[in-house]
């Protein structure tokens, strides 16, 4: 018989699992540039460290069919850059590949 | 909410009588359409300005079987006439419309089941437990509250909101690789913003570049289209314009201890708006000139 009272019990159990959840903390800024004439240009920033860009820069070229590379920037971190309009295509892989949740995501640009 | 439903149920009659004689009107409308297909369709559109209160619940009814004409019509139109001013008003309007159009239907929907027992209910429910000693139903009390409501302020009823009117902006191509924004000032008076913030938001949002020039108007560099600024302009206005406890675009933006803050004129509300930054911006242009440039 267990008594309740002198049960462990870890009071960061929820934190902790929490953070194992979602690795993806912060909002992806999703933005589009112009270049010259009607090319374009879009780039994700804010992605977590903790995922291997370079896979994901991997996944996306294959899926979108186009080229793309990842940056890296003193700043911002990695930087994931694919040619082309890819608002709508990379909003949809981060969602359904569970990297990122859909209100994680913000679009920039036009 | 059977007190409103009322009044929904008091102009059923004349609904239907109006319906049929818009549907002729849109018929009409068809018929001419390849003519004077803009016309006609601003003209319904003012018809719908023009109305307050319970007939324009009919309009939209109306509008709502309508609605899978005109945004072909619409969509033609704007492929054959380049200079789409008016066609900028028109969906500036229509986008707000179609919210109320789903809370309508949702209304109409509810009314056609209870429309029987409503009646019955609403004439002596208001008054009925005024004289007796048994205790009042939920029901009877939430009627009074809204009852009150309607009287105190007329102006919300069924919870119409205040609609924001913005004159659509203007931009033009200069050259090839630069868009000029011509009434970029005026847009900044409408909404009460310096004229400073507006351009960094748009030129981060863009990712681009551009200024001021003598004629108070804005050049960015890039192309860009109407449709494209005004979405950049919207999501603006949601951001740092609206209140974002009341929605009203009555409200002062002030800038305290590096944050911006919102204060709302209407309700009192006080938050504070995220900064403008720009994030990454890739190379673009010509890696050789850059190098060019700063060496």
């Amino acid at each position: 018989m267990s008594i309740q009272n002198l049960n462990t019990f870890d009071p960061f159990a929820d934190a902790s699992k929490g953070a194992d959840d979602d690795v993806q903390d912060g909002l992806v800024h999703i933005r589009i540039q112009q270049r010259n004439g009607r090319k374009t240009l879009t780039t994700v920033q804010g992605l977590s460290s903790d995922y291997d860009l370079k896979k994901i820069v991997r996944a996306c070229k294959k899926e979108f069919a186009c080229n793309g590379t990842v940056i890296e920037h003193p700043e911002y971190g990695e930087v994931l850059q694919l040619q082309g309009d890819q608002r709508e295509n990379i909003c949809q892989w981060l969602t359904k590949s569970g990297l990122a949740k859909p209100d994680q995501l913000k679009v920039h640009g036009f | 909410m059977t007190e409103e439903d009322a009044i929904f149920d008091a102009s059923l009659k004349k609904k239907k009588k109006k319906k049929k004689a818009y549907d002729i009107d849109a018929a009409l409308a068809e018929s001419d359409n390849l003519e004077s297909g803009l016309q006609v369709d601003i003209d319904m559109e003012k018809k719908d300005d023009d109305d307050d209160g319970n007939v324009d619940i009919d309009l939209d009814f109306t509008k709502k079987k309508k609605k899978k004409k005109k945004p072909f019509n619409m969509e033609e139109l704007e492929e054959a006439a380049l200079d789409d001013n008016f066609d900028l008003e028109l969906d500036f309007s229509k986008t707000k419309k179609k919210k109320k159009k789903k809370k309508d239907l949702d209304e109409l929907m509810a009314e056609v089941d209870e429309k029987q027992d409503d009646k019955e209910n609403v004439d002596d429910n208001a008054v009925q437990w005024l004289g007796s000693d048994r205790d009042y139903t939920y029901d009877e009390l939430l009627n009074r509250v809204f009852e009150i409501m309607r009287d105190k302020n007329p102006d919300m009823v069924a919870g119409k909101k205040q609609k924001f009117v913005m004159r659509p902006p203007q931009v033009v191509r200069i050259g090839t690789k630069k868009t000029s924004f011509a009434n970029f000032t005026e847009i900044c008076k409408t909404l009460h913003r310096q004229p400073k913030h507006l351009l960094d938001f748009l030129l981060a949002e863009l990712g681009t570049s551009g200024s001021v020039d003598g004629n108070s108007q804005l050049i960015i560099k890039g192309r860009f289209q109407q449709k494209q600024i005004e979405n950049v302009l919207r999501r603006y206005i949601k951001e740092y314009v609206t209140c974002h406890t009341c929605r009203s675009p009555d409200t002062i933006l002030q800038k305290d201890t590096r944050l911006f803050f919102l204060q709302c004129e209407t309700c009192g509300s006080r938050c504070s708006v995220a900064s403008i930054k720009s994030g990454f911006q890739a190379v673009t242009s010509k890696r050789a000139a850059i190098r060019a440039k700063t060496a």
